[in-house]
């Protein structure tokens, strides 16, 4: 009696949120016509917004056909936007999720929120062409709630400040050694001939652990989050032994002061201006990165003398060459579309046709160059050069990270660490490792790795930087097993065995 | 309100029915109606989503649909470690600020109500109130580039005398000390208006009595300003008693990072990383909840103790 009362008062609750919702947009689908405006709540990673209505959300709206309202979240902070706009539904016709291990974003999604896309994709010329293996690591459960975002399968390497290493007489490193001598010169030897002892080595963040150590463990052989041990147990990486040597390894180089020593309060803002200013030379990262580098600092001092050396082939001892995947094997999230605001199958259509049609080549050139003679011009032999850098960081830059697919075309352009960071990243590809729990299921997973990850986290920054030893880290890792983490273990090992025979 | 006082007939002959209060005073009551309403809309009405610490809520299923769990996310917050710790980083937080940062808007005021140069007290007075009006991330962000051990000038000082940069922003040892130090220096300025307009109020006589019987200006301000501003006082230590486990989450927030976590996860942080951060909804209420009973419980508790030591307390 009393439920089904609260049960009509949410129902009404609902009807009447829906109306409004309904009359605050212009023209949305229910009366026959098909959907021809979309709000798409997409991640941000440029410090200010595109303007609205600027020219290439006008361009891709004329391509599209749609009339698309952004919502912008800024990439620090979607954990906490995403999840509050999934507790309060309040949510758009079309959500980016691109935090793929966030407890409430897979308890969202396997709650039933959003559109199974699976059966529909075929109808879309560039949706159909999404590879099997992609389609793979983007399902949950079997399901798939979302058209997978597609990345280069591995973009991560290491970026060395080659003018420093001319200064100094070194050579690109290519082994963790070689790499650590250069951090200790770029430290010490005073790379930049100012004859100030203000330079380090690495320069890294606040998510350390989550990012560029992350990678640098990839070369001692530690896996991609989860990694499958000889007898079949599917163990967190951060709990095996090449992570926890590597973890040796960097406390050495952070005891050597040749990593910037409170990178556990810098962002990734600071970082990339630390950069720009010259205060390290070596930085763990997208392979694409230098270019920006590069333009940060040239905004700042137009004469800087920055080089960069893209290094992605560094080994360690005779763990054979491997680069751990920073983009779940090219699936950089999901475009979800919400049950809630997207009701009809004939909507969810007008959607997917939406996305389908981003994955053009024209639409990709906008949201990659901008527009021609604007933004960027091509030459005869199609090398593209930007014409105008503050316009493009502008006005174009913020949509790249929304493109559906990266991988539409690649252009040759007149930045040489664009094209050699493409190449590189193309070369990762053949020796990359992926998260091998990505599309196993664990119950417990979904609902406790965030408070586990980061409690390993806050124990791995304490061993880092020396106010804790091995065998404390060790014990909180211990003390973890009872909180969910050998659950985790156990469901992924069944999990795992299932769908291995 | 003249107007309702000119209606009402001087001192007459006792009238055999009076009107109620509510509407001999319909004009006043009425202004009070937008005060009642915001309290009932933000304050009262959103407690209704406390019901989610007794369910395992599940946004998409609503709170009609989510299953009741009854008290297992008090429970779990009793028997987990991290409640301990929580319990230990709020209380000795709190007790700094009563001890190190509650007298100083006191002794701040008394200071000020001794300056006899008008022009010298105004400038002062609007000096220290700036630091209230900014934001707690602009003020954690001036300490961040002060204090930094990479290029920030404290440490450059230290470093130029030849010390050793100290990192106050990981180091936990630091953390209390620079949080306690920043409400002080950010709120301490503001704090002083209710105290100084306490004193306003001391009549001069006393002043002039106290001259007289030969106290000099220490002793009038221990034995006249003092206690006159005595209840004022004792009103805002309970307001401050109320807030003990309610640091507010904001501050903590800006100055905590993964190595000073341990001495700065507080109830308030912890509600937001367990709940925002990594979807704990109902977990959070619970938390939440349990912090503001136990608040209303000290609230009540030092009222009573207020009112037996013969203070007037705040209800």
């Amino acid at each position: 009696m009393n439920k089904a009362r609260i049960g009509t008062a949410v129902a009404t609750a609902t009807a009447l949120a829906l109306t409004t919702a309904a009359c605050g947009s212009s023209a949305d689908g229910g009366d026959g016509g098909p959907k021809d405006s979309l709000t798409w709540m997409t991640m941000l990673h440029t410090p200010t917004t595109p303007e609205k209505g600027g020219v290439i959300e006008t361009a891709l709206e004329e391509h599209t056909g749609m009339d698309i309202e952004f919502q912008w979240v800024p990439d620090a902070s979607k954990e906490e936007k995403l999840n509050a706009a999934l507790a309060s539904g309040e949510l758009a016709d079309l959500v980016s999720l691109t935090v793929i291990d966030d407890t409430q974003v897979r308890s969202a999604l396997t709650s039933g929120m959003f559109w199974d896309v699976e059966d529909y994709l075929d109808e879309f010329p560039n949706l159909a062409r999404i590879p099997d293996a992609t389609l793979d690591a983007a399902r949950i459960d079997g399901e798939l709630y979302g058209v997978p975002y597609q990345k280069p399968a591995a973009r991560y390497g290491v970026v060395v400040r080659q003018d420093w290493l001319d200064n100094l007489g070194l050579e690109v490193p290519h082994t963790i050694d070689e790499l650590t001598e250069v951090a200790r010169a770029f430290t010490e030897d005073d790379p930049d001939g100012n004859g100030k002892d203000d330079t380090v080595g690495f320069y890294d963040r606040e998510e350390s652990f989550r990012v560029g150590f992350r990678s640098l463990a990839g070369y001692f052989g530690a896996g991609q989050q989860f990694e499958v041990t000889d007898d079949g147990q599917v163990v967190p990486a951060a709990t095996t032994d090449a992570f926890k040597e590597a973890m040796e390894w960097y406390r050495g180089v952070y005891a050597g002061g040749w990593v910037n020593q409170e990178f556990v309060t810098v962002q990734k803002q600071n970082q990339q201006d630390g950069i720009a200013q010259g205060k390290g030379g070596i930085v763990v990262t997208g392979l694409f990165e230098a270019k920006n580098y590069n333009a940060l600092a040239r905004s700042a001092d137009p004469d800087t003398p920055m080089e960069w050396a893209l290094v992605n082939d560094i080994t360690y001892d005779d763990v054979p060459r491997r680069i751990l995947s920073d983009t779940n094997g090219g699936m950089g999230g999901w475009l979800a579309i919400p049950t809630t605001e997207v009701e009809t199958e004939d909507d969810l259509r007008a959607v997917l046709g939406f996305i389908d049609k981003l994955m053009d080549p024209e639409a990709f050139e906008l949201m990659t160059n901008g527009i021609e003679g604007e933004h960027f011009e091509t030459d005869a032999d199609g090398v593209v050069t930007v014409i105008d850098q503050t316009a493009w960081e502008q006005e174009v830059q913020p949509f790249s990270s929304s493109r559906p697919s990266e991988l539409v075309t690649t252009y040759q352009s007149s930045d040489e660490y664009v094209n050699l960071g493409n190449e590189l990243m193309a070369q990762n590809a053949e020796y990359m490792v992926a998260n091998p729990a990505q599309s196993l299921t664990s119950e417990t997973f979904d609902r406790q790795w965030s408070t586990l990850e980061q409690q390993l986290n806050d124990a791995y920054n304490q061993y880092i930087t020396g106010q804790i030893e091995m065998a404390d880290y060790e014990a909180t890792i211990e003390s973890l097993r009872g909180q969910g983490l050998d659950a985790i273990v156990d469901e992924y090992s069944a999990s795992y065995a299932e769908a291995n025979g | 309100m003249p107007m309702v006082v000119a209606t009402e007939p001087a001192p007459a002959p006792p009238r055999p029915r009076r009107r109620s209060p509510l509407l001999r005073h319909h004009g006043l009551y009425l202004m009070a109606v937008p005060g009642i309403l915001y309290f009932l809309l933000f304050k009262y009405a959103p407690m209704g989503g406390l019901v989610i610490a007794f369910q395992d809520y599940m946004p998409f299923l609503g709170i009609g649909g989510s299953p009741w769990v009854g008290f297992d996310h008090f429970v779990r917050l009793f028997t987990e470690d991290t409640f301990l710790v929580l319990l230990r980083n709020t209380v000795v937080v709190s007790l700094l600020l009563l001890v190190f940062a509650f007298p100083v808007p006191i002794v701040l005021a008394l200071l000020l109500n001794e300056v006899r140069t008008r022009a010298f007290r105004r400038t002062v007075q609007s000096v220290i109130y700036l630091p209230h009006f900014l934001s707690w991330v602009i003020v954690a962000s001036i300490f961040y580039v002060l204090l930094s051990t990479d290029g920030g000038s404290v440490n450059n000082l230290v470093v130029a005398a030849g010390g050793e940069p100290i990192p106050f922003l990981t180091d936990p040892d630091w953390l209390r000390p620079l949080y306690v130090g920043q409400e002080i220096w950010k709120g301490a300025g503001w704090g002083t208006i209710v105290y100084l307009a306490a004193m306003t109020a001391v009549d001069v006589q006393l002043y002039e009595a106290a001259e007289l019987d030969g106290a000099n200006r220490l002793r009038q301000t221990w034995h006249v300003t003092l206690p006159a501003i005595r209840p004022t006082i004792v009103v805002m230590f309970i307001l401050a008693i109320g807030d003990f486990l309610e640091l507010g989450f904001e501050h903590m927030f800006l100055v905590m990072n993964s190595l000073n976590r341990q001495v700065g996860e507080i109830f308030d942080t912890y509600v937001y990383t367990a709940g925002i951060q990594n979807g704990q909804l109902s977990y959070a209420a619970a938390v939440g909840l349990f912090k503001g009973l136990v608040g209303l419980l000290l609230v009540v508790m030092a009222n009573r103790l207020a009112k037996r030591f013969g203070e007037e307390g705040v209800y």
